[in-house]
């Protein structure tokens, strides 16, 4: 609204007053919704739009609906489902706590272990997944033998690089690395945004430095750090297709597999995105309830506590 | 090198020097607490009063000076090469012996009213759940919040926050409670009931350190009033002395300001251009010009 109609409607409300007489009280409990036109073309799109991919999926033969059914829980389809889940999960359990060390690192007082952080995040970090994944497949090339000692001292043991670096430690290298750069950098805007005052407050109470990481500030910095940790959960799970190209049987290879074998490409691919869209859907479904989690303390409607899963027992007062 | 004073002072500041990125916060302070005493710290805004407390509480690194708590050095250990800054986690256990209360309360807002006075009280001295959660519910119904026990800090008024803040630093019995400000956050229509709660506090028997600007608690509950102005304790004495009777131009500079300040009805005096040198010779001259003054005529009893 522009100020000349602000104008317009103070003279007018001063000096002749139309419609209602002048002293009459309005109640605006009885407003109803302006109207919305836009909204009306808005939903007849989108009606069209959905009307046309129904029969688009419906209709076209090509998607050959049946050999999805038939193939969503076969057996090779749901073992390359557990592998990537699993990748998924141990690559984020790694790269999380690998993720702490350096963001704490690269908050300490000490500066080359500054330094040392933030190199790795800056190298891993730069590397695109598969690229990082192909190189640690093919690290026999390089380091042929992998030895256990002391720097340039006797070695205790050793191996043939080609035995240790199996399709499944390449993969679970490559992605941690590539997580820990990421939850690095995560976890530490979530541990900087708790305040000097909290820090303050926990050695005021006479916390040890342990007591305060782990009672006071990974808690409060839990809330900032878990939304896009959902978020790199999820892209993790589908970043665990690159390890198609060593050879890992992931969901991925195994629907190409069958596939190949099968000739029938986009069911198979269809097979693999239905599974896809299940397991972040779940993984959305838990980020929510963790957010809500550790929401607690900051929302303003405490009492949506009870209805959350996972939220301790309320201590019965006495 | 310390003196002493009869009786043995609980705390003990000597010399204590601080600078922050080349502003000196603290310029040679010597001050001492005995057990049982109620000293409240005032001064001008950046006199140095707040960081003395804090580093009183090691909560500021100090560079030079000391600071003994029942003869015991605070932050640093005696050692062959000379002295060195204590590890982490014995810096944690001195300062379990004291409490302290903050301008911003401080409370942790991810655990309930009664988990901020439980915990700390648990965590750092290692007290039965039965115990601490007994002593919590008590201390909380002694700051009247008894009923907000499982409620967490942001449902709480300012003031409200404050009064389990203090329970919260009470909980473990500290040998000495610091005070830094503690009213100076809330709403004016809030500091009361925390004055309330700290003059119950000090009437228990405390030993306590009050920064404070609220100069009617100063007056009424300070068995010592100790003036601060440029990082320096300038002048100190009972509140008669400080208030009735200063002796630096300084001290008479900061009373005469807030007499400039005041406009209760009573008051006559009017300000005058050059109030530094007019001494007040009134108590009420030195009260705080807030609502908070005008209801603050509670007998300290």
């Amino acid at each position: 609204m522009s100020s000349s109609s602000l104008m317009d409607a103070r003279a007018d409300g001063a000096s002749a007053p139309r419609g209602t007489a002048p002293q009459a009280p309005v109640d605006v409990a009885a407003a109803h919704g302006r109207p919305h036109p836009w909204r009306w073309v808005l939903s007849a799109v989108l009606l069209l739009v959905a009307a046309g991919l129904a029969v688009f999926f419906a209709g076209n033969p090509n998607f050959q609906w049946d050999v999805v059914a038939e193939y969503l829980f076969y057996p090779t389809v749901l073992k390359g489902l557990a592998v990537s889940v699993a990748l998924a999960v141990v690559a984020m359990v790694i790269g999380t706590a690998l993720g702490t060390v350096l963001a704490l690192a690269q908050m300490a007082e000490f500066a080359p272990a500054r330094w040392a952080s933030k190199a790795f995040v800056g190298v891993f970090r730069s590397i695109p997944p598969l690229v990082q994944l192909i190189f640690w497949f093919n690290l026999g090339f390089l380091l042929p033998k992998i030895e256990l000692g002391l720097p340039f001292g006797p070695a205790f043991a050793s191996w043939n690089t080609t035995d240790l670096i199996t399709p499944l430690t390449a993969a679970i290298i490559g992605l941690s690395l590539h997580e820990a750069a990421y939850m690095a950098e995560i976890i530490r805007s979530g541990l900087t945004s708790v305040t000097s005052g909290q820090h303050d407050a926990a050695k005021a109470a006479g916390f040890t430095p342990a007591q305060t990481f782990f009672g006071i500030v990974a808690p409060q910095a839990m809330r900032v750090i878990l939304p896009p940790f959902g978020n790199q959960f999820i892209a993790t799970v589908k970043g665990t297709s690159l390890v198609s190209v060593i050879a890992m049987s992931d969901l991925l290879f195994s629907v190409q597999a069958i596939a190949d074998r099968t000739y029938q490409v986009v069911p198979m691919l269809i097979v693999a995105c239905l599974w896809y869209l299940v397991v972040v859907t779940v993984l959305t479904y838990f980020q929510r309830i963790l957010e809500r989690r550790y929401g607690r303390g900051y929302d303003a409607a405490p009492a949506k506590r009870a209805g959350i899963p996972f939220s301790p027992r309320k201590k019965a007062a006495k | 090198m310390t003196t002493v004073h009869t009786p043995e002072p609980i705390l003990q500041v000597h010399r204590l020097t601080k600078t922050f990125a080349g502003f000196q916060a603290l310029n040679g302070v010597d001050f001492s607490v005995t057990e049982g005493e109620v000293v409240v710290v005032i001064g001008p805004s950046g006199s140095g009063k707040s960081t003395l407390v804090r580093c009183v509480h090691q909560l500021e690194t100090i560079d030079g000076g000391s600071i003994h708590l029942d003869g015991e050095l605070l932050g640093y250990e005696h050692h062959r090469s000379g002295v060195r800054p204590l590890a982490p986690r014995a810096v944690a256990a001195q300062r379990r012996r004291i409490g302290m209360v903050f301008q911003q309360f401080n409370l942790f807002p991810h655990w309930t009213i009664l988990e901020n006075v439980v915990r700390p009280h648990r965590m750092s001295h290692g007290v039965g759940a039965a115990e601490a959660e007994q002593r919590a519910r008590l201390l909380l119904r002694q700051v009247g919040l008894e009923h907000k026990a499982d409620a967490h800090p942001r449902e709480l008024s300012g003031g409200q926050q404050q009064r389990v803040a203090i329970a919260r630093a009470l909980a473990p019995a500290p040998r000495i409670m610091l005070f830094d400000e503690p009213t100076s956050a809330l709403d004016p229509e809030l500091v009361d009931e925390v004055l309330a709660v700290l003059r119950d506090v000090a009437r228990s028997g405390v030993t306590m350190v009050v920064v404070t600007h609220e100069m009617e608690f100063a007056r009424q509950m300070g068995d010592r009033v100790v003036f601060m102005d440029a990082g320096r304790v300038v002048e100190q004495g009972t509140a008669d002395e400080i208030f009735n009777h200063p002796k630096s131009d300084r001290l008479k500079a900061f009373l005469s300001r807030f007499r400039a300040q005041g406009s209760r009805p009573g008051d006559t005096a009017p300000a005058a251009p050059d109030a530094a040198a007019s001494a007040p010779t009134e108590p009420t001259a030195a009260d705080r010009m807030q609502p908070a003054a005008a209801r603050a005529g509670r007998r300290s009893a």
